[in-house]
C-alpha cells in the first residue's frame, strides 16, 4: 500500500504531518479539558454533599414513638435538582438501618459503618451500589436528642460523569470538521509556498546545452526559495560560461588545426599538378613536414592544456633561488635577443628562494621571455628582475620597452589562442597558447601571473611565486 | 641487423620498413600481436619495435609475455599516449625505450642506434669530416687547419652533429641531447636555429664545401656534398 507520508508531493506530506500533529494536540486538549471539567464538577459535588448532609441533619426528627422521621416537605421546591437525586441512609451506630429514602429504596449505601466513619469529617469516598452504579458517598455522625446516628448521603457519579463526557463528546464532534478545515488551509498554504519551487523545476527541466542562457524565475520576496533560485541561476551562469569557453576552445582549436592542414593540402596538390625536379619535390615535402611539425607542437600544447585542466600534471615542488633560474633562462634565450640587437639583462636578489616546480616555472619563464623578445622591436631593452615581495612572495618581472599591450587586449592575453596581432602569428609560429599555459602553471604552483602593462612604456609580466619558508635571512 | 616491427597501421609500418632498410636494417613486419609473438618465438631478432595499441592482444601484454619467457631483445615501444603513467607502464612491462607518435623518423633512428649500442658506449673523442676536425678532449676545432673560436654551446652542437655525421638530426634530438631540455618548445626551436646559423657563419661561410645542411621540415645534417 502506498504510504501517504512518503507521497511524492511535499505539500501532501506537509499537510498530512500538520493535520496529524494538530489532531494529536486537539485530542490531548479535549481529554485534558474533560478531566478538568470532571475535577471541577467533583469538587463542586463534594461541597454540595457536605452542605446537603448538614441540611439533612436539620430535617431529621424523632417521632414520639421513637422512629425517625425525615421532613422532606422542605424540599418540595428544591433549588438543586441533585437534592432529588440523592440517596439517603440513616444508620444506628450498630449498623441497624433507621431510614432509607425512596430513591435508595431497599438498596444499601455500604453496610455497617467502619470505625471513624463520619466522625470529625464527611469521609468523602467512591463506592458502588448493588446495581453497579458508581456513587460519591458522604457520611456524618450526628445526635438527635441523645440518640447517636450515622447519616449517609450519596450521589450517582453520572451527575458529574455525564457532563464531562458530554463536554468531551462535543469537543470530539467538532474535531473532524476542525481538522478538515485546517487540512485544507494547510494544503493550500503549502501549495502556495511551494509553487515557486514547482515553477523553478519546470523551468529547469527545459534547460539544456542549447538553452543555457535561460534563468529560473526569482520571487520578488527575498526568502529561502528566492535565494535557492539565485544560487541556481549563478550556477547556470557559471556552466554557461564554461560551455562558452569550451565551445570557443573547440572552434579555435579546429581553426588552428585547419590552417596547417590547409597548407599541407595546398602545397601537396599544387606540387602534384606540376612536373617538378627532385630538388623541388624535396622542397615541397620539406614544406609539408614543416607544417606537420607545427601541427605536432600544437597538439602537444593542446594536450598539455587539457591535462592541466584535468589536474593530471603532477607537480614536483622544490625550493630554489629564483635569480639562478632567471639567469639560466636568460642565458638560453640571449641569442634570440642578440639577433635583434636587444639588450637582455637579468638582475635581482640572489637570496630569494621560491617554492615551485622548477621545470614548469622554467617553461613559463621561457615562454614569457620569448614573447618579450618577439614583440619588442630591434634595439629594444628587456629586463628580468627578481625581488622578494614581502615575506610571502617572490616576484620575477619580465619587462620590455616594446609597444606594450593595448588596454582592450590586456584582459584577454591569457585566453587560449588569443593574439594581440593575428597577422603576425603565422610568421612567428605561436599558436597563442604559451601565455595560457604559463598562467596555468604559475597558478598550479600557488603563484600568479599578472600583466602590468601600460601601452606607452612597454609590457611587464609579473611572475609571482610563493617564497620558500626555509633559508630566509 | 634483423628488426621486427609490430605495428598494425600499414602506412606507418611501410614507412618504418623503408626508412630502416635504407639504414641497412633487415625488417620484418607483423600486423598483430599474435603474429609478432610467433615470429619472436621462431626467429631471431636483434631489435623489436612495438606499437602499444594493437588489435587483439595489446602491445604491453605481448611485451610482458615475451619478457616472462626470457626474451632479452631490446624493445622500442611506440605509442600515441604520453602521460607519465603510460610511460611508466611501458617501461615496467619491459620496454627499453619509449617513443610518442607522431615522431620524427630521425628520432626513431637515433633511439634504435642508442638501444643497439647500449653497453658498448661510443668513446670516440676525435671527429673529422672533410677538412673539419674536432677534439673533444682538448675542446679544439679547426677547419682547413685554421682554429675556430666556438662558444661552449656551439661546440656541443658541432660535436653532436659530427657524432651523427651523415644522419639527419632533428630539433627534438638537439633539444634533448644538446640543450638537455625536458620538452620541445617553439622558443627552443628558434634558439636552436640561431645557434646553427652562428655555427654556420663560423665554420661554413668562409670555407668550401659547405658541411651543415638544413633538411627542410626535418632538421640538420652534417655531411660532405655528394657523399
Amino acid at each position: 500500500m502506498l504510504n501517504p507520508f512518503r507521497s511524492g508531493h511535499i505539500r501532501t506530506r506537509l499537510t498530512l504531518w500538520y493535520v496529524s500533529m494538530l489532531a494529536s494536540i486537539l485530542l490531548l486538549y479535549a481529554a485534558g479539558s474533560s478531566v478538568l471539567v470532571w475535577w471541577d464538577l467533583s469538587r463542586e459535588l463534594d461541597r454540595h454533599g457536605i452542605q446537603d448532609i448538614e441540611t439533612v441533619e436539620g430535617l431529621l426528627q424523632l417521632r414520639p414513638d421513637g422512629s425517625l422521621f425525615f421532613n422532606e416537605d422542605y424540599h418540595n421546591h428544591p433549588e438543586s435538582k441533585r437534592v432529588l437525586e440523592r440517596f439517603l441512609e440513616v444508620l444506628a451506630p450498630d449498623g441497624r438501618v433507621l431510614l432509607r429514602n425512596e430513591r435508595l429504596g431497599q438498596g444499601s449505601l455500604g453496610g455497617s459503618p467502619f470505625p471513624g466513619e463520619g466522625a470529625g469529617g464527611y469521609s468523602p469516598r467512591w463506592a458502588r451500589l448493588r446495581n453497579g452504579t458508581r456513587i460519591r458517598l458522604f457520611s456524618r455522625r450526628h445526635n438527635i436528642g441523645k440518640t447517636p446516628i450515622l447519616i449517609r448521603v450519596a450521589y450517582s457519579e453520572d451527575a458529574i460523569f455525564q457532563p464531562s463526557r458530554q463536554f468531551l463528546l462535543d469537543l470530539l464532534a467538532t474535531l473532524p470538521f476542525t481538522l478538515l478545515l485546517a487540512g485544507i488551509a494547510g494544503y493550500l498554504l503549502a501549495r502556495k509556498a511551494l509553487r515557486p519551487v514547482e515553477e523553478m523545476a519546470s523551468r529547469a527541466e527545459g534547460i539544456n546545452a542549447e538553452t543555457l542562457g535561460a534563468r529560473l524565475p526569482v520571487a520578488a520576496v527575498d526568502d529561502e526559495i528566492a535565494h535557492l533560485a539565485k544560487v541556481f541561476n549563478q550556477m547556470l551562469a557559471r556552466i554557461e560560461q564554461a560551455f562558452d569557453q569550451l565551445r570557443r576552445f573547440t572552434s579555435d582549436a579546429s581553426h588552428e588545426l585547419r590552417t596547417p592542414l590547409a597548407a599541407i593540402r595546398g602545397v601537396g596538390e599544387v606540387a602534384l599538378q606540376k612536373n617538378l625536379g627532385a630538388g623541388q619535390y624535396r622542397d615541397v615535402i620539406g614544406s609539408m613536414l614543416e607544417e606537420v611539425g607545427r601541427l605536432t607542437l600544437l597538439t602537444e600544447s593542446l594536450l598539455t592544456i587539457s591535462r592541466a585542466e584535468a589536474g593530471q600534471i603532477p607537480l614536483h615542488l622544490s625550493e630554489f633561488p629564483a635569480l639562478q633560474l632567471a639567469q639560466e633562462t636568460g642565458g638560453l634565450l640571449e641569442v634570440l635577443a642578440e639577433e635583434k640587437s636587444q639588450q637582455l639583462s637579468v638582475s635581482g636578489d640572489a637570496g630569494a628562494l621560491v617554492s615551485g616546480d622548477r621545470i614548469l616555472l622554467r617553461q613559463a619563464l621561457v615562454n614569457i621571455l620569448h614573447n618579450a623578445v618577439r614583440h619588442t622591436p630591434s634595439g629594444g631593452r628587456i629586463s628580468v628582475t627578481v625581488e622578494a615581495n614581502g615575506d610571502d612572495f617572490v616576484s620575477m618581472r619580465v619587462a620590455d620597452n616594446g609597444p606594450g599591450i593595448p588596454m582592450e587586449h590586456a584582459a584577454r592575453v591569457f585566453d587560449r589562442f588569443y593574439r594581440v596581432d593575428n597577422s603576425r602569428a603565422a610568421q612567428t609560429g605561436g599558436a597563442g597558447l604559451g601565455l595560457a599555459i604559463a598562467k596555468w602553471s604559475l597558478e598550479a604552483q600557488n603563484g600568479e601571473l599578472v600583466l602590468e602593462s601600460s601601452p606607452s612604456v612597454g609590457c611587464t609580466f609579473n611572475l609571482k611565486l610563493p617564497r620558500a619558508k626555509v633559508g630566509q635571512t | 641487423m634483423r628488426t621486427l616491427v609490430i605495428e598494425d597501421e600499414p602506412k606507418l609500418a611501410e614507412a618504418l620498413r623503408d626508412g630502416l632498410e635504407r639504414e641497412g636494417y633487415q625488417v620484418t613486419i607483423a600486423a598483430t600481436g599474435e603474429e609478432g609473438f610467433f615470429l619472436v618465438e621462431t626467429e631471431r631478432f636483434e631489435l623489436l619495435i612495438l606499437d602499444v595499441m594493437l588489435p587483439g592482444r595489446g602491445g604491453l601484454e605481448i611485451l610482458a609475455a615475451l619478457r616472462r619467457r626470457g626474451v632479452k631483445t631490446p624493445v622500442l615501444v611506440l605509442t600515441a599516449r604520453d602521460s607519465v603513467e603510460d610511460r611508466v607502464q611501458g617501461l615496467d612491462a619491459g620496454g627499453d625505450d619509449y617513443l610518442v607518435k607522431p615522431f620524427a623518423f630521425s628520432e626513431l633512428l637515433a633511439r634504435v642506434r642508442a638501444l643497439l649500442r647500449r653497453g658498448s658506449q661510443d668513446k670516440n673523442q676525435f671527429f673529422q669530416l672533410a677538412d673539419l676536425e674536432l677534439d673533444s678532449a682538448t675542446h679544439q676545432v679547426s677547419r682547413a687547419g685554421q682554429p675556430l673560436e666556438l662558444t661552449a654551446r656551439e661546440f656541443d652542437l658541432l660535436e653532436y652533429l659530427l657524432r651523427n655525421q651523415g644522419r639527419v638530426v632533428s630539433r627534438e634530438m638537439l633539444t634533448r641531447d644538446v640543450w638537455k631540455e625536458p620538452a620541445r618548445q617553439t622558443p627552443l626551436d628558434n634558439v636552436i636555429d640561431v645557434h646553427v646559423a652562428r655555427l654556420r657563419r663560423k665554420m661554413d661561410d668562409p670555407f668550401e664545401p659547405k658541411l651543415i645542411q638544413t633538411v627542410r621540415g626535418v632538421g640538420f645534417v652534417l655531411r660532405q656534398e655528394g657523399c
